[in-house]
């Protein structure tokens, strides 16, 4: 069943089932019971952070089907029970030592272990130990999330059979397995009831430990303990918890004993060396499968389900007949790494190491859809040794982080780099403390309402553990930014970093108050109307500068942004899309900035394109208030192009926390009443210049031929406003020159840029060029005479014509 | 210990510091704090200097007393309550024998090692066996064994049938000579004598014939299931099979597999199927079929040799030990042991061959009604009790019986569409009316229902969606509207529910509708859907080079 050689073991699991709500599903609150997996899942997640060097590591906590939960933590060589040989006196004690170290942390971190015993104690051939799930009775909330009891019998206090038990039953549990290792096995073959009365009976003993040795006859072998290692034990098995040793104290006295050190073991080099979360992640991706191998061991049975159907269920939910509970194995399935091996053998050792200014290889697996990336072992395998050692120099490798970013971030270490790209740094778990968030607010009743229909599809997110730590991020948040109130949708908001820093709250609130000031800017205003009214006449703009046919339809059925998109912008998406998109979504939002949510509006109607220009009113009001599948791959790609092929001016808004633009060729703003009116946006000047040194712009002057020949930007043409038959929506009408210019302006995706000397014609004329379906249409802000004012070098005095019309 | 409850206790943690102008005046500070406290006492280090103006240059030191306060506290709390519990054993004020007795039974129940190792049930070797065999070569074979089990079952029902027809057609002219021959050659006596031999006669050609029945399918079962073993050691040794060959079709008379005739399936029913999409944020993907039919026609397999019937059979017996179990809701009145309509119409199917996995379905009644006699029982003085003096709200019901909402399960393997059968107790007048609501207990019992199937890996289920079999006078076009609409909403609301529930997900649910209802009425119901629920849009092929259009 396990393999040979015990190294290639990395790490095993475990599974049991999760306790069932009996008959009715409903709590106090109306709303359907939490399933105790769900309880379990979330309360596991701490376990999942924490790192000793006497403590597997938890490395899974998996919800199967039928309230199933799968633990997955590493391993080391055996465990004790396993270990035949008798231990000598001094191993005995640096067993000893290292289990009370470990103990000592557990106690300090508030964990309880309660299953301490000889099978989940393992060694390795050094000698070094470490405790295997460790945190059974923590994960469960004291047992009470499932159906079996914890523990074995023989290693239960007095105190724990009379259901009682703090942290000090791990004292006693402890001091029995260093006397078992000393004198033996104790209670072998005994059912748990005698085991259990002898231990009762054990209150009445002045000597717990000497009595339970003459019990065995084993009261000369126990004399001939050495006595320091029997005053030990005796100090642990103490009947009153209150006389017990602590571990602290425990660990003070073996120091004094102990006198060998363990033999530093050197870090394996190459793979072995990864850190195992990294391991077990590629091992997965590479084809592992936890499940399969439970199944080998038969630790997942197959019993075919309508054998176990049930007789009848009472209207009360009460169901007779039917599966009765499976029975808690404590076996575990070990696993090798071998998959993995083999699938990355060929990667030569230096590969290993990457260097941070060296210039690295391309894989072929850029090119491919980043959900397929994801997917991929050996390209995981690259990009999360180089994310490690990135992260590792953060702050100072931000540049570098950023710039890997925009290709793509390892799952694995996604809220690291999000933490990076919103520049969190500093002590942000003394600034989260600081914050108040338990006295009650108001708005509390409004969060509590909201929480249970955020994102609950999300295991870790409809748990009580995810809820209570989202109210506290919000309100934390509210109390941090006296100036903004609580809308909904913050909720949504919030959820993403709270999903990818679930053990890490300060961090999840550092990302989200990195995140509001530089998307959201004044959006949680009490009074946020004018901010979200720019925005979606900003989006409007976008719309028609990129897709001009849509946004001609839209705006002809009168189809308004502020019917659907609001929510898009005040969650940035949050609250439409399920967390595994937005974390695709917000990976783009995070590296390209502020600019690209406007685009990534345009992305998902240009997905939904053909749909909507055949649709009226009502079925668009039907398409939107429920957000048919968008393929996020390709909306994200196609808004990052049109973001970055649109000039910086084009989507300037007001509402921004980027400094004020003071300088004249860089200025845009208009009053907002004008902004709405305005179907194509503006350009400003410095851009406008540069576009047309790069030749990227077509301009046409709308001003009146006599103008136009007295002085003309350099490579405009002229098409004077008052000729133009504004009702007439072809582009032939404009006259044939005019036409082949714009036709050819658009295939070669230039921008038309319409100058004028008011802007009131600029405007009208853009509208007629949007409805005439012509894409990026933008009017010269300022028009023709601040043009001329601050660059007079591009203006020209055009050839004479020679008359023919 | 599962049961176990920490009971909080609240100490007041003091703490004082001199004023900055006078040492001799001292600020003393006050905070009740929870033991054992759930949160970090950090934080409340802040919270308490921020709401009482405690000089910063405190906060180290009040984190530190207050850590240590806790702490202490918290190791005096569990210890206290040890100590307590301890000397109560020692002075033999517990009932120790009750506690161990209690810690044997957890662990006995609970746990591997401690449990009573038991083997694998015949059953579940059966069930491997025979879903190792059915998903190998030897399919068509077993199929086709069953089909002619089947066909046999059948011919000497239509035997029994024929026979006791004749005989009733003899008795009826006995009869008929005597009574017209009353008074003249015959006494009334003579009459009466007749009719009590004739109603003898029925009763032992019945009984007769259901006993040959009995053994034949017994017979039918013994034969099934050992030639199915033997089959699997066959295929197991070889690893290599392609048709049985001790099939046990050798002894059929060749006419009996020889190809069926095609047969048409009856007239087109009234159908409608819709792909939905539940859920705000993420959607799960769930087919609803609205369907006029008799929910029945999904048990009964008519024509053992149509070829449509038999591929519906081969759906079912391939799934029939897997997690995607098809299931379907029978509406009735009558308790398990005394079967009536549509029950009892259930029962004639399931009689039409032989059960080769579970017991019958007349043992399975009996078996359910006698198991359920006691929580039944316990269940109804309870609510009696509850319900206070006016008991009136059993409506006739005995104590004993089921009640509305309640629902009994049976399981197949020898019917069509269906392995497994909710019964669901409906009280027939109060679901004519035409205002219930989503607390009726029919509409509970159909979330108990779906709940039933997310935990018993059932994934199709049908249901009957206006909860009745048949049409009646007073379900106008408007009562069958209200009502689907209500059925549909509760439904919807729980399948949501059942996401979160972590077991199968509920891939098709087939709504029926009375088999004789009207077109015209059939449209309506049907449209209701999309209104409901958010029908997936079908997804459009889009040339990849059409990006651009002007």
């Amino acid at each position: 069943m396990y393999q040979d050689n015990e190294d290639d073991c990395k790490f095993a699991a475990c599974t049991y089932f999760a306790k069932n709500h009996p008959g009715e599903m409903c709590g106090s609150n109306g709303l359907p019971l939490t399933p105790s997996s769900i309880t379990i899942l979330g309360r596991a997640q701490r376990l999942l952070t924490i790192e000793h060097p006497n403590l597997c590591t938890y490395l899974d906590v998996i919800r199967g089907k039928h309230e199933r939960i799968i633990v997955v933590a590493e391993v080391i060589g055996k465990s004790l029970k396993e270990c035949t040989s008798k231990f000598s006196f001094q191993e005995i004690v640096n067993i000893a030592k290292q289990v009370a170290i470990s103990m000592k942390f557990l106690h300090d971190q508030n964990i309880t272990h309660r299953t301490l015993s000889d099978d989940n104690i393992l060694i390795d051939n050094e000698g070094r130990v470490k405790l295997f799930n460790y945190g059974l009775y923590y994960m469960t909330d004291g047992g009470s999330e499932v159906s079996f009891p914890l523990g074995l019998p023989r290693y239960l206090s007095p105190e724990t059979i009379l259901s009682g038990g703090g942290p000090a039953a791990d004292v006693w549990s402890y001091g029995i397995i260093l006397l078992e290792l000393s004198i033996g096995k104790l209670w072998n073959n005994l059912k748990p009831g005698p085991i259990l009365r002898r231990i009762l009976t054990l209150v009445h003993a002045n000597n717990p430990a000497e009595r339970i040795a003459r019990e065995h006859d084993c009261f000369e072998q126990y004399k001939q303990v050495p006595e320091n290692l029997r005053n030990i034990i005796e100090k642990c098995l103490k009947i009153y918890p209150s006389e017990r040793a602590t571990f602290s104290e425990l660990v003070e006295d073996l120091t004094k004993i102990v006198s060998k050190e363990l033999v530093e073991v050197k870090t394996p080099r190459g793979l072995m060396g990864c850190k195992l979360q990294y391991l077990y992640h590629l091992w997965q991706l590479a084809g592992g499968d936890i499940q399969a191998e439970l199944k080998k061991n038969y630790l997942i049975k197959n019993s075919p389900p309508i054998l176990s159907m049930p007789i009848a269920i009472l209207l009360d939910g009460c169901t007779i007949g039917g599966k009765t509970g499976a029975l808690f194995d404590r076996r575990l399935a070990k696993y090798s790494l071998d998959l993995l091996k083999s699938r990355l053998s060929h990667v030569p050792p230096q590969d290993f190491y990457p260097l941070m200014h060296e210039r690295r290889k391309e894989y072929d697996a850029v090119a491919l859809p980043k959900i397929i990336r994801e997917r991929d072992t050996e390209y995981q395998f690259y990009r999360l040794l180089w994310f490690h050692r990135l992260l590792h120099g953060y702050p100072y490798t931000a540049p570098y982080i950023r710039a890997e970013a925009e290709i793509d971030i390892p799952p694995l270490v996604r809220g690291d780099v999000w933490a990076a790209l919103l520049g969190v740094v500093g002590d942000i778990e003394d600034q989260y403390e600081r914050i108040d968030k338990e006295t009650p607010t108001p708005t509390d009743r409004q969060i509590d309402v909201d929480i249970p229909r955020c994102h609950q599809y999300c295991w870790l997110l409809c748990g009580s553990a995810g809820h209570k730590t989202l109210k506290r991020l919000l309100k934390a948040w509210l109390l941090t930014n006296p100036q903004y109130v609580y809308w909904q949708g913050l909720d949504s908001l919030t959820a993403p970093f709270l999903y990818l820093n679930f053990c890490n709250e300060a961090r999840a609130f550092a990302c989200l108050s990195a995140f509001v000031p530089k998307f959201l800017h004044k959006f949680f205003l009490k009074d946020n109307s004018a901010v979200i009214k720019e925005y979606l006449a900003k989006f409007w703009q976008m719309t028609a500068f990129h897709e001009p046919e849509l946004a001609t339809h839209l705006h002809e059925i009168n189809f308004v942004p502020e019917l659907f998109a609001i929510p898009w912008f005040l969650t940035m998406f949050s609250h439409v899309f399920p967390l595994h998109k937005i974390v695709h979504l917000w990976d783009a939002l995070l590296v390209e900035g502020p600019a690209l949510p406007l685009f990534m509006g345009v992305g998902i109607l240009r997905q939904l394109r053909d749909t909507l220009l055949s649709s009226g009113f009502n079925e668009c009001i039907l398409l939107f208030s429920d957000l048919p599948e968008i393929d996020i791959g390709e909306c994200v790609k196609e808004s990052i192009e049109m973001c970055r092929s649109s000039p910086r001016s084009v989507s300037y808004r007001r509402f921004t926390n980027e400094a004020v633009v003071k300088d004249p060729m860089d200025i845009v703003e208009i009053p907002m009443e004008v902004l709405f009116t305005e179907i194509s946006p503006r350009i400003n000047l410095s851009d406008f210049f540069s576009l047309i040194c790069q030749d990227k712009c077509c301009v046409i002057d709308i001003r009146s031929n006599l103008l136009y020949e007295k002085s003309c930007i350099d490579g405009s043409i002229n098409v004077p406003y008052s000729g133009v038959h504004l009702g007439q929506h072809e582009l032939r009408a404009l006259g044939l020159h005019p036409q082949k210019v714009i036709q050819e302006a658009i295939k070669q995706k230039k921008m038309v840029v319409v100058a004028s000397a008011e802007d009131e014609t600029a405007q009208l004329f853009s509208d007629y060029l949007v409805k005439c379906c012509v894409p990026r249409v933008c009017i010269l802000h300022g028009g023709i005479s601040a043009l001329l004012t601050h660059v007079p070098s591009l203006f020209t005095v055009p050839p004479k014509r020679n008359g023919h019309k | 210990m599962t049961g176990e409850t920490v009971q909080n206790i609240t100490k007041t943690f003091k703490y004082s510091f001199p004023t900055c102008t006078n040492e001799e005046i001292h600020f003393n500070l006050e905070v009740p704090v929870d033991i054992p406290h759930a949160g970090s006492t950090r934080e409340l280090v802040q919270r308490v200097i921020n709401m009482f103006h405690v000089p910063v240059y405190l906060e180290e030191e009040l984190n530190e007393k207050l850590a240590q306060f806790v702490a202490e506290e918290t190791k005096n709390f569990h210890n206290e309550r040890d100590r307590k519990l301890l000397n109560q054993l020692k002075n033999s004020e517990i009932n120790v024998e009750g506690i161990i007795k209690n810690w044997e039974k957890l662990f006995k129940d609970n746990v591997m090692e401690f449990a009573e190792q038991k083997g694998t049930s015949d059953e579940e070797v059966f069930a491997a066996a025979y879903h190792k065999l059915v998903h190998s070569p030897a399919l068509e074979t077993i199929l086709q064994v069953e089909n002619s089990y089947a066909k046999t079952v059948m011919n000497t029902l239509k035997s029994r049938d024929e026979d006791i027809e004749k005989l009733t057609q003899k008795q009826t002219e006995e009869m008929e000579e005597k009574v017209r021959m009353l008074n003249i050659s015959s006494t009334e006596e003579e009459i009466n004598e007749l009719a009590a031999q004739q109603f003898e006669q029925q009763a032992l050609v019945a009984g007769r014939w259901g006993s040959q029945l009995d053994a034949l399918r017994q017979t039918q079962r013994a034969q099934h299931r050992a030639w199915l073993m033997d089959t699997l050691q066959e295929y197991q040794s070889t690893s290599a099979l392609n048709t049985p060959s001790n099939s046990p079709l050798a002894t059929f008379s060749p006419e009996s597999v020889s190809l069926p005739a095609p047969v048409a399936a009856g007239g087109a029913r009234l159908e409608e199927s819709f792909t939905i999409h539940l859920g705000s944020q993420l959607k799960q993907t769930h087919n609803i079929r609205i369907v006029a039919m008799d929910l029945l026609d999904l048990c009964a397999v008519e024509q053992v040799d149509n070829p449509a019937e038999s591929s519906r059979r081969l759906q079912t017996a391939l799934s029939l030990y897997s997690g995607e179990l098809a299931g379907c809701v029978v509406l009735g009145e009558a308790p398990p042991r005394r079967p009536a309509p549509p029950t009892t119409r259930l029962l004639a199917a399931a009689d039409l061959s032989t059960e080769h996995h579970f017991p019958s379905m007349d043992a399975q009644l009996r078996d359910i009604s006698e198991r359920l006699l006691e929580p039944v029982e316990r269940r109804n003085s309870q609510r009696l009790q509850a319900d206070g003096a006016g008991g009136a709200g059993s409506r006739g019901r005995s104590r004993r019986d089921l009640q509305t909402g309640d629902i009994f399960i049976t399981k197949h393997s020898n019917l069509a569409e269906v392995h497994v059968v909710f019964h669901l107790m409906v009280d027939d007048s109060s679901l004519r009316s035409g205002d219930i609501t989503s607390r009726h207990p029919a509409i509970l019992g159909l979330r108990n229902i779906l709940k039933a199937a997310c935990s018993n890996d059932i994934t199709s289920l049908a249901i009957p969606l206006l909860l009745r079999h048949e049409m009646s006078e007073e379900m106008t076009a408007a009562w069958c509207v209200r009502r689907a609409e209500l059925v549909l909403k509760c439904v919807k609301g729980f399948m949501l529910e059942a996401a979160g529930w972590g077991g199968a997900d509920l891939r098709t649910l087939t709504a029926a509708l009375p088999a004789n209802i009207a077109p015209a009425l059939f449209a309506p119901l049907a449209a209701l859907t999309p209104n409901i629920f958010r029908v997936s849009n079908p997804v459009k092929f889009k040339a990849p080079n059409k990006t651009d259009s002007l």
